[in-house]
């Protein structure tokens, strides 16, 4: 009798533990918002031939800035479509200038070009966004990015209404565009997105958009222009678009730790210098653009807090009551480096922090190693099933043992 | 059944296209006057409706880059110039020396070097090898070494093309005669070529010829490019003898083989004008016409006078008819179009098509010349030979002020090399072929052109009432004849005897323009005796075949309606050959046709009408009023016609053709219809 007690009594916990476990762990993989994990950029410059020099220099221009800015090159996708560098009509072989100053060539030795030439076509740039590639395609052409994952995209181009042109053959519309960050959402693959055009009526790209997380910044609107700055009178062709050059001049006053906001650089863009009224769609963006440093898309920054203590830092969810020192400069105590999202309700560890922290509290130490676990798992269905094939054999058992 | 007697009564109702051909047809007298007059209002018209001309492709970025050349091109260009001229003075066989001295040039500089030597190939009238080229039937008569010319070919290669294209310049010079102004022209080419060869921006490989031109500068460009687009086995130098190779100190460095580069992408050629006009700037003559009035490629015209106005200054001007400069009436037509214009911006400002009586007289002058040098079918000078390879070319011809002395030459030299490197570098970033612009155009003034979309509005309202006239007095002739009631077979094939007249008299027409070939099988015999033996022989022939084929006399009006029907679908052919051919064959043509009856039916005011048309419609009469009312050239002899017609063979131009199976025949069923005895 006793026996059969306690063995009751064991499968009712056991069960009631399992249940609490799983529908903890499915409710929190709904109502846990991803954080921000990492940074991707994907750079497209979409035309061909000699006189759309500007539009590859561009490209390489946001290049070589987010890659300052700490985007390193495994996650920057770069797409040109055409090779002015060894282009025959260059004057300056295997260099490509977005200034008449020539004093800083873009096309050095740490250029990683991911889809040159032909290769950069509607299909394939729908197929880096969305994920879906041919087998043989080698990571370091896809973009491998998750769920906390803040994507720069960049193109450049000629455009129109609600199109933009590839290698003057095919066109990506607004709705394609659409379609592949919708797919991406649903496929959770960014946290945030931030999309920044440069082309002709490039605010009209933006109209179909629904998804949320998106924030999109074209150069002009609808029947606008969008105009080169200069002619680099040497080379014999435009060097840089308007907008870019702009944008660049913006960031060139930045470093990797500055904290300047979205807002500060849509507000950095003079319509009068820009000779077209600057676009930006905000209302699929949760958080306030005033708030959000560039670099969250631009670079590969994110906070950092530095903590006096290691154990009140991760004791738990009550984390707000911890005081944030947030750094703008590097770090020198790396090991007591932690990052955590913008939110501070929603905290997480880099798995790559992880290892290097030691001598906390071990009850803190094990309720991590759980959550952990747990937010590894991401097929919550599958615990679920189990689950319930487990309580019924558990019933069984029990069943077994009473009778 | 189901049709009640009321609607079998009423006749069956025609669509609305039918019932408005038959409306128009009932009213032919009234459309062909005002169809007519809007066809030459229209014509007047096109100086008004000119747009302005503007660089179409993107890719040509006219401008961009500033110009590179350098002093020290300009002083080598200057050394050259100095040492062509004192060999010009000193030596006896120029012929040799001066292409030898141009070769050692091009070699030092870097190009690679050949030479094509060629014979005088004298025009002769081939009339079953129309509008193709001649073969080589080598003329080895008289195959001396004194009789070859011998064109000079410097080509550089782009350092990092991909040697699929090139970019030719040319310079035609004359080494028995070397004028000042060829050395110039050659002095600019050799500045241009200096800087080429250093620079690295070249996608497209230069050529530079110069064109040997003792027997013309057509020729020695036609017959370079015959050569280059003929692919030769065993080399070039096999075809002469071996004591005819000019011995080079050069040694290895230039070869008797033709030497190729890629497909060529545009052609200039480089000329300077004899005598500076008294403008204050210098000037710049752009011609453009080639054979069969074709055209090159606008974008091409308009990079040049872009870069020559924006870039160097120059004052940019095409062929104009300078005697038309100061005509009244059409000062007066100016004024009436000026006035309207005023009239209805006064009404709408928007309304933009006023243009000033000066703009209005230039804007005719040029747009006449313009047709004239089409309509003639002649090129306009050495570029026209690259049009027959679909290469877009033209000659630009620079008139300076003044250039006796050294600094005004070394101006000149910095001022044409720059232009013609930009016109390069501009060529240089092209990336197929012209293609992006009008190829259709009549130009009437250097930045202003009349694509082919208005001016074929003109053409049209002017032929449109040919067909209606044939129409309507085919429906009448028929009518007249269901009323009569003869009892005639076949009434509706009527149309088959003047048919038959019609179809003769062109057959003529076509025996007529074979005639010169057999006209000059006979030996030593002078223009006028050619001329006359020509038309004595074509009346002959007429005779004949009108007393062989005695067609029964059919009705005037039948006749006249084939006829016209024949001269609209002439008109309309040429039309797509040569458009400005066919415009101004119109414009004698269709009054005619339109207007021509028999002298007994119509009255005295038309009959005399009548006269004065057919006069002034026959091609030789056309000729002499044309010359003596523009005054093309002086003296009227016959000889100058027959030169006319001559130049017009041995161009192998349409319009020959045109006038001998087109317009002459249908200038002779005139007067068979003016003459009819009805």
């Amino acid at each position: 009798m006793r026996n059969r007690e306690i063995n009751n009594f064991l499968s009712r916990s056991i069960l009631t533990t399992l249940l609490v476990i799983t529908l903890s762990l499915s409710s929190s993989s709904i109502t846990h918002a991803a954080v921000h994990t990492n940074n991707w950029a994907v750079l497209v410059c979409t035309s061909r031939f000699w006189f759309n020099y500007r539009h590859m220099a561009n490209t390489l221009s946001l290049y070589r800035t987010v890659k300052r800015l700490g985007i390193p090159d495994e996650r920057i996708i770069l797409m040109l479509a055409d090779d002015m560098a060894c282009n025959a009509r260059n004057k300056y072989p295997a260099q490509v200038f977005n200034n008449e100053n020539h004093r800083l060539n873009l096309y050095g030795d740490n250029v990683e070009v991911d889809y040159r030439g032909y290769e950069v076509t509607v299909e394939n740039f729908l197929r880096v966004l969305t994920g879906r590639h041919e087998n043989a395609v080698p990571r370091s052409k896809r973009l491998l990015s998750d769920e906390g994952s803040h994507i720069l995209l960049y193109m450049t181009g000629h455009g129109g209404d609600e199109f933009l042109k590839f290698q003057d053959s095919e066109e990506l519309q607004s709705h394609d565009l659409a379609d592949a960050v919708k797919q991406m959402k649903e496929k959770r693959r960014f946290k945030e997105l931030l999309i920044m055009v440069d082309t002709c009526q490039a605010a009209t790209l933006f109209s179909q958009l629904q998804s949320p997380g998106v924030l999109a910044i074209g150069s002009s609107m609808k029947g606008e222009n969008s105009y080169s700055h200069h002619l680099d009178s040497d080379v014999g062709v435009s060097v840089v678009d308007r907008f870019t050059f702009y944008t660049l001049a913006f960031f060139e006053r930045l470093n990797m730790y500055d904290n300047a906001s979205l807002s500060s650089l849509f507000s950095s863009f003079n319509p009068n210098l820009l000779m077209s009224t600057a676009y930006y769609r905000t209302d699929l963006y949760q958080e306030q653009v005033e708030q959000v440093p560039v670099t969250n898309f631009f670079g590969s920054v994110m906070k950092t807090i530095h903590t006096d203590s290691a154990y009140r830092a991760t004791s738990g969810k009550d984390n707000s009551r911890v005081k944030y020192d947030v750094t703008s400069s590097q770090s020198d105590d790396v090991d007591t480096r932690r990052m955590t999202s913008s939110d501070p309700g929603k905290q997480v560890d880099h798995p790559d922090i992880k290892l290097v922290k030691g001598g906390g509290c071990p009850h803190a130490d094990w309720w991590n190693a759980i959550v952990e676990k747990f937010q590894g798992i991401k097929n919550g269905d599958m615990i679920v099933n189990y689950g319930l094939v487990g309580m019924l054999t558990l019933v069984a058992v029990s069943t077994w043992q009473s009778s | 059944m189901a049709s009640t007697p009321e609607t079998e009564g009423q006749k069956p109702k025609h669509r609305p296209i039918v019932r408005i051909g038959i409306f128009i047809i009932a009213h032919s007298f009234i459309v062909s006057v005002v169809c007519c007059t809007a066809g030459v209002l229209a014509l007047l018209l096109l100086p008004v409706l000119a747009k302005k001309t503007y660089v179409s492709e993107n890719a040509l970025m006219p401008g961009s880059a500033i110009p590179m050349i350098t002093d020290q091109d300009v002083s080598g260009a200057n050394n050259f110039i100095n040492e062509l001229t004192s060999l010009n003075l000193k030596s006896q066989s120029l012929n040799i020396e001066i292409p030898r001295l141009i070769a050692l040039h091009m070699a030092n500089l870097g190009g690679e070097v050949s030479y094509h030597m060629f014979q005088n190939q004298p025009n002769k009238f081939h009339p079953l090898h129309f509008f193709t080229s001649t073969d080589t039937e080598a003329n080895n008569v008289n195959q001396t070494c004194e009789s070859y010319a011998t064109n000079t070919v410097g080509i550089i290669r782009a350092p990092r093309g991909d040697g699929k294209e090139s970019i030719v310049l040319v310079t035609p010079y004359n080494p028995v005669n070397l004028s000042p102004n060829e050395t110039l022209s050659l002095g600019i080419a050799y500045s241009v070529f200096s800087l080429l060869t250093q620079v690295s921006w070249l996608a497209k490989d230069i050529i530079w010829l110069a064109a040997d031109s003792q027997y013309g500068q057509y020729n020695s460009v036609a017959a370079w490019l015959k050569d280059y687009h003929t692919p030769s086995f065993g080399g070039f130098g096999k075809l002469h003898d071996d004591e005819c190779h000019i011995s080079n100190d050069i040694a290895t460095e230039v070869s008797d083989t033709l030497r190729r580069a890629g497909t060529m992408a545009a052609a200039l050629v480089i000329k300077v004008a004899n005598t500076g006009e008294a403008g204050e700037q210098d000037a710049l003559n752009i011609y453009a016409e080639a054979s069969n009035g074709q055209m090159p490629n606008l974008d091409l015209i308009n990079v040049v006078s872009y870069l020559a106005v924006h870039g160097q200054g120059l004052r940019v001007q095409v062929d104009k008819l300078v005697s038309l400069l100061d005509s009244t009436w059409l000062k007066f037509i100016g004024e009436v179009f000026e006035t309207v214009g005023k009239i209805a911006r006064s009404v709408n400002p928007q309304w933009k098509f006023g243009i000033s009586v000066k703009e209005y007289v230039e804007g005719s002058a040029t747009l006449v010349s313009s047709l004239y040098n089409q309509a003639l079918g002649v090129p306009t000078g050495s570029h026209g030979a690259f049009r027959d390879y679909q290469v877009d070319a033209i000659t630009m011809e620079i008139s300076p002020k003044l250039f006796s002395n050294s600094k005004g030459r070394q101006t000149e030299l910095f001022r044409g090399g720059r232009l013609v490197e930009g016109v390069i570098r501009s060529v240089n970033n092209l990336l197929e072929k012209f293609h992006q612009s009008f190829f259709l155009y009549l130009l009437t003034s250097s930045n202003k052109f009349v694509s082919v979309g208005v001016y074929m509005i003109a053409f049209l309202l002017l032929v449109a009432p040919l067909p209606v006239l044939a129409a309507s007095l085919f429906s009448d002739t028929i009518k007249s004849y269901v009323e009569s009631e003869k009892n005639e077979p076949f009434k509706s094939w009527r149309w088959l005897y003047p048919t038959k007249t019609v179809f003769l008299v062109h057959l003529w027409g076509a025996i007529v323009s074979l005639l010169p070939y057999f006209i000059y099988q006979i030996p030593d015999s002078q223009p006028t005796s050619r001329l006359l033996i020509w038309a004595s022989l074509s009346l002959f022939i007429l005779f004949v075949l009108g007393s062989f084929f005695r067609a029964r006399s059919a009705e005037w009006a039948l006749l006249k309606s084939v006829t016209v029907s024949s001269a609209f679908i002439g008109l309309c052919l040429m039309s797509v050959i040569n458009f400005a051919t066919a415009e101004i064959g119109a414009l004698l043509l269709v009054p005619m046709c339109l207007m021509t009856k028999p002298w007994r039916v119509a009255g005295k005011v038309q009959s005399a009408l009548n006269l004065v048309l057919v006069i002034i419609g026959f091609p030789g009469a056309t000729f002499f009023v044309v010359k003596s009312v523009f005054g093309f050239e002086n003296g009227s002899s016959l000889v100058e016609f027959w030169y006319w017609v001559e130049s017009l063979w041995a161009w192998n131009s349409a319009t020959y053709i045109y006038i001998c199976m087109v317009h002459l025949p249908c200038w002779v069923l005139c007067i068979y219809i003016l003459l009819h005895p009805c």
